[in-house]
């Protein structure tokens, strides 16, 4: 009898301390199962057309969504995609910009994606969507600038259809 | 009674051991584990010459031409090519033409030289193949 007593004690115990350190692991799941966040600081590219203004700007307190050179694309929600397989980066205006060991002497530049993919992607992956993407193409020059230059429709078309 | 009384503390020990088990299996990152599929690397349309590499020297003449500067310029540091890649056109109604050079001392890295024309457009490197 004194033993059941002792038994039923020690449970009053150690049940709670069970369902302390299951709440304890509850609370750090969060942490364990989502990938340590991307700490790359923003690209910073130097183009080689000294335009004034480029989306991401603010003019008259409104805000710039396109420049001379961009093509404007109604997406719609819908996602665009690795045109190669490559690497996204955001640069300080928060434009998205694509490039690839695969295509030397090129960047892409997407500007008005909600929900970019940051990092190594591989061809065809989903980067981002949104609802009006300005898409510019940029060449490298000599002097280490990139000159915004028209690009092909078969690059916008591997940007915008899955292949 | 007392019999019963353990079986029941046994089965809530189980169903808490086991809890904390699955829990703990929540933590892991089982695609870690998983085999990462390789990666689609440009594949070479037609291999040119078989034996192409490029050395430490061809590297870093390379390097201090200009982009936009001849073909002629660029192929003469390098020479024949170990393959041609897929033509792609990046820019309106220019085709771009890619070659790709093993580096001879790190094999698993290519060079990949862009031509616009007669024109050199840039280099980049290209890992793991």
């Amino acid at each position: 009898m004194p033993d059941i007593r002792l038994a039923s004690a020690t449970k009053m115990r150690q049940t709670p301390l069970l369902i302390r350190v299951l709440i304890g692991i509850g609370c750090l799941l969060p942490f364990g199962c989502t990938s340590p966040p991307k700490g790359d600081p923003p690209l910073s590219i130097k183009l080689y057309q000294t335009w004034q203004l480029q989306p991401g700007d603010t003019i008259g307190d409104r805000s710039v969504v396109g420049g001379l050179g961009d093509i404007s694309v109604a997406l719609d929600g819908h996602n665009v995609y690795a045109p190669f397989d490559g690497r996204t980066q955001l640069d300080k205006r928060r434009c998205l910009f694509f490039s690839s060991p695969d295509v030397p002497a090129y960047l892409f530049r997407l500007c008005g994606l909600s929900d970019p993919r940051l990092g190594s992607v591989s061809q065809g992956d989903a980067i981002g969507s949104g609802q009006l993407l300005q898409f510019a193409a940029l060449r490298k020059q000599p002097n280490g600038t990139w000159a915004i230059v028209e690009p092909a429709k078969s690059i916008l078309e591997r940007t915008l259809k899955k292949p | 009674m007392h019999h019963r009384k353990s079986r029941t503390t046994n089965v809530k020990y189980m169903l808490a051991g086991g809890s904390v088990v699955a829990a703990l299996g929540l933590l892991a990152d089982p695609s870690g584990l998983l085999p990462a599929p390789p990666p689609a690397k440009a594949v070479c349309q037609e291999v040119v010459q078989p034996r192409a590499v490029l050395s430490r020297d061809q590297l870093s003449k390379l390097l201090t031409i200009p982009e936009r500067a001849a073909k002629t310029q660029v192929r003469q540091v390098v020479k024949e090519p170990y393959c041609q890649l897929s033509d792609v056109e990046l820019r309106s109604n220019v085709s771009s033409r890619r070659e790709a050079y093993p580096l001879e001392f790190d094999p698993q890295t290519w060079l990949v030289v862009m031509y616009e024309g007669d024109e050199y457009a840039g280099y980049s490197f290209s890992f793991r193949h």
